[in-house]
């Protein structure tokens, strides 16, 4: 269970508030959607849920688990992150940044090594294991980004655009992991998009926030047949969320 | 450990795989120090050490003449040019000469100085026979003329250089009016007696001069030269260029967003942080020890003087470290401060050679003026130097270094603490 109450923050110096009293929450085991346009506190709603940005107020809770100094490492143990940038060592091999990664997991030895192989032949990586990642095209060094987080064994993954700049292949096998993840492992995903046709193929809920606030959340057919006017996801996002071009 | 050691590996893998960072780390120091040695080592070296040839226009042509000549082809200093293509030189070519910066000096012996000393050394013995009731016999000039020798310098020789030559040629005048005089007081008493003017002579002698080692081991008087000089200060002057690829690798991590996920992964990111400082600590002591054996190996093959260690190998590894983690710790906090590669590292790269500069790494602390000293002194880089230069110079051993190793010690937590903030200030 992923809940947030009434979340508030304003970044030092920013004329604006990034969130405004958001509030949503998604059930465990789902595969959730947190959509909105640019500006509209994604990012920072993620990273108050893993604990890298302090809430002015509010609360943000996983798994029960209030997101507080106490309760930080725990959540951190028990949520794999996909950030939106690549968040690899370019100059080390795909190998040796999931080893790297894994040891600082406290995993090591011969347990380590075939998880690492086994996701890197489940991503298609197999072969490019020892290449050093900035030789990496967009795609490979995005799925290598997720497994990075895979690692440990999560019982919650965020992504934040896991499949931004990634060709349709990449893209396809990305999502297509994830459902099966999700499925076999039980695991609970928090995802974000620029892409509401994905997020509509994906996702079994989608909450909407714009300006730092839920404008809505349900599950994307439900949303889509609440407004009869709108044709997909994309249509009821832009209801929402107008048609002015966001920075 | 496990964090630790894997924090230690990635950041070896980095390094090996960066050859301009590997090339700032180890082959700008070895080339820096021995470009510097060989460029300062005529400075540093004592004019006791250099060799010149000395224009002398001898219009006395007597004893002189010939003990100044002695005295001074006898230091080994000097090589004395007496004629030019076969003709004596005179006095008019040696101005000349000296003017334009062919020869540093020109030594003038005046018609009758011989002459003015032994009349002067008669005239002394003279009057002493007189209150001792004895004939005054020995000759002298009825006029007491003032002669001087002359002395022409380079306009462009340093004051050191003049001083010392007019204090050498001192000596010598004093030396021959002295044998001068005893050798009338011997005339005067007859060779009878000659045996008390001999016991007088050794007298004169009997009080010298004789340099004392001041460190607490009675070893060799270490001489400060070019290498002595430029081995460790360049040797620490590239252990706090560290700074680059420490702040370079941290600002990457953190524009790459590898820092992030380090972040995001349980366990503390102190752990990670003492895997780094270890790393490049280590890589700090490793080019302290590459650049003193470039002292001690490769400095000799260039004819300059080998580097001395002194014999306190112990202390010189803790000084060795000390300066190794303040370097480190400077570097995790301009990595920390600045947002950009392109801001700290022209920071960093500024600010290690202003340290540098008013450290005393550039040219020793002492020839700067005393405004400059007092900062100098508050530095670290010339902290470290003069640790080093207690050891090795001064034969000193813990009590002599644990202020300066204290200081840096100091230092490095304070930029560790500073760093910690401004990253805890970043979170909240």
């Amino acid at each position: 269970m992923i809940t947030v109450k009434n979340l508030h923050k304003t970044y030092p110096g920013a004329l604006e508030p990034s969130l405004s009293g958001l509030s949503f929450s998604f059930p465990k085991g789902r595969i959730a959607g947190l959509l909105g346009p640019n500006g509209a506190g994604k990012t920072t709603t993620i990273s108050i849920l893993c604990g890298l940005v302090r809430a002015d107020s509010g609360d943000a809770q996983i798994f029960d688990l209030h997101q507080d100094a106490h309760h930080r490492e725990s959540i951190k143990k028990m949520i794999g992150i996909v950030p939106q940038q690549i968040a690899l060592f370019p100059q080390l091999s795909a190998l040796e940044n999931l080893t790297y990664f894994g040891n600082l997991y406290g995993l090591k030895g011969k347990s380590l090594r075939t998880k690492i192989e086994n996701y890197l032949q489940r991503f298609g990586l197999e072969k490019n294991g020892k290449k050093e990642v900035y030789k990496f095209s967009g795609g490979m060094k995005r799925r290598t980004n997720i497994i990075a987080a895979l690692l440990h064994n999560p019982q919650l993954l965020i992504l934040d655009e896991p499949t931004a700049g990634v060709d349709v292949q990449s893209r396809n096998m990305i999502l297509q992991f994830l459902r099966e993840y999700n499925q076999q492992h039980g695991v609970s995903i928090l995802y974000t998009s620029h892409l509401l046709e994905e997020a509509q193929s994906l996702c079994e809920e989608v909450a909407i926030i714009d300006q730092g606030r839920l404008v809505m959340q349900g599950q994307p057919l439900q949303l889509i047949q609440q407004h009869p006017e709108c044709r997909n996801l994309e249509e009821v996002f832009l209801h929402h969320t107008g048609l002015a071009v966001r920075d | 450990m496990l964090r630790l050691l894997a924090t230690i590996r990635k950041e070896w893998l980095l390094l090996i795989r960066d050859r301009g960072g590997l090339a700032l780390l180890f082959l700008m120091p070895l080339v820096l120090i021995t470009v510097m040695a060989l460029i300062e080592d005529a400075p540093f070296r004592d004019y006791q050490e250099l060799k010149f040839d000395v224009l002398t226009v001898d219009n006395d042509h007597g004893r002189l003449a010939r003990y100044i000549k002695e005295g001074l082809e006898h230091s080994g200093q000097f090589t004395l040019v007496d004629s030019l293509d076969g003709k004596p030189v005179t006095q008019e070519d040696a101005v000349r000469l000296v003017n334009a910066g062919d020869y540093k000096i020109c030594i003038l012996i005046p018609k009758g100085a011989t002459a003015a000393i032994v009349s002067n050394a008669n005239r002394i013995v003279n009057d002493l026979s007189k209150r001792m009731g004895l004939p005054a016999v020995q000759p002298v000039k009825s006029r007491n003329d003032s002669l001087n020798v002359l002395i022409y310098f380079d306009p462009a020789a340093k004051k050191a250089f003049k001083s010392a030559i007019h204090q050498a040629l001192d000596n010598f005048l004093t030396q021959i009016e002295t044998d001068l005089l005893l050798e009338r007081i011997k005339l005067q008493l007859h060779s009878k007696e000659a045996d008390a003017a001999d016991t007088f002579a050794i007298q004169l002698k009997a009080v010298g001069l004789q340099e004392q080692v001041t460190g607490p081991t009675k070893q060799i008087n270490m001489v400060y030269n070019s290498v002595q000089h430029n081995v460790p200060a360049w040797s620490i002057f590239a252990m706090f260029f560290i700074v680059i690829p420490i702040a370079g690798n941290m600002i990457r991590e953190r524009e790459d967003g590898s820092l992030l996920r380090m972040k995001l992964i349980p366990g503390s990111y102190l752990a990670l942080l003492a895997g780094k400082m270890l790393f490049f600590v280590s890589i700090c002591v490793v080019q302290f020890y590459l650049m003193t054996l470039v002292g001690i190996y490769l400095m000799p093959l260039l004819h300059l003087p080998r580097l001395v260690l002194g014999h306190s190998y112990l202390p010189a590894f803790v000084i060795a470290l000390c300066i190794s983690l303040a370097a480190t710790a400077y570097g995790i906090l301009v990595g920390t401060l600045f947002k950009t590669p392109n801001q700290a590292l022209s920071f960093g790269a500024i600010s290690i050679v202003i340290l540098s500069a008013i450290g005393g790494v550039w040219v020793p602390l002492e020839v700067m003026p005393p405004a400059m000293q007092f900062i100098g002194h508050l530095t670290p880089l010339n902290w470290g130097l003069e640790a080093i230069n207690d050891l090795y110079l001064r034969n000193g051993g813990f009590p002599e270094i644990i202020g300066n190793a204290g200081k840096l010690i100091v230092l490095c937590l304070a930029m560790l603490y500073l760093a910690a903030r401004v990253e805890k200030g970043r979170i909240s």
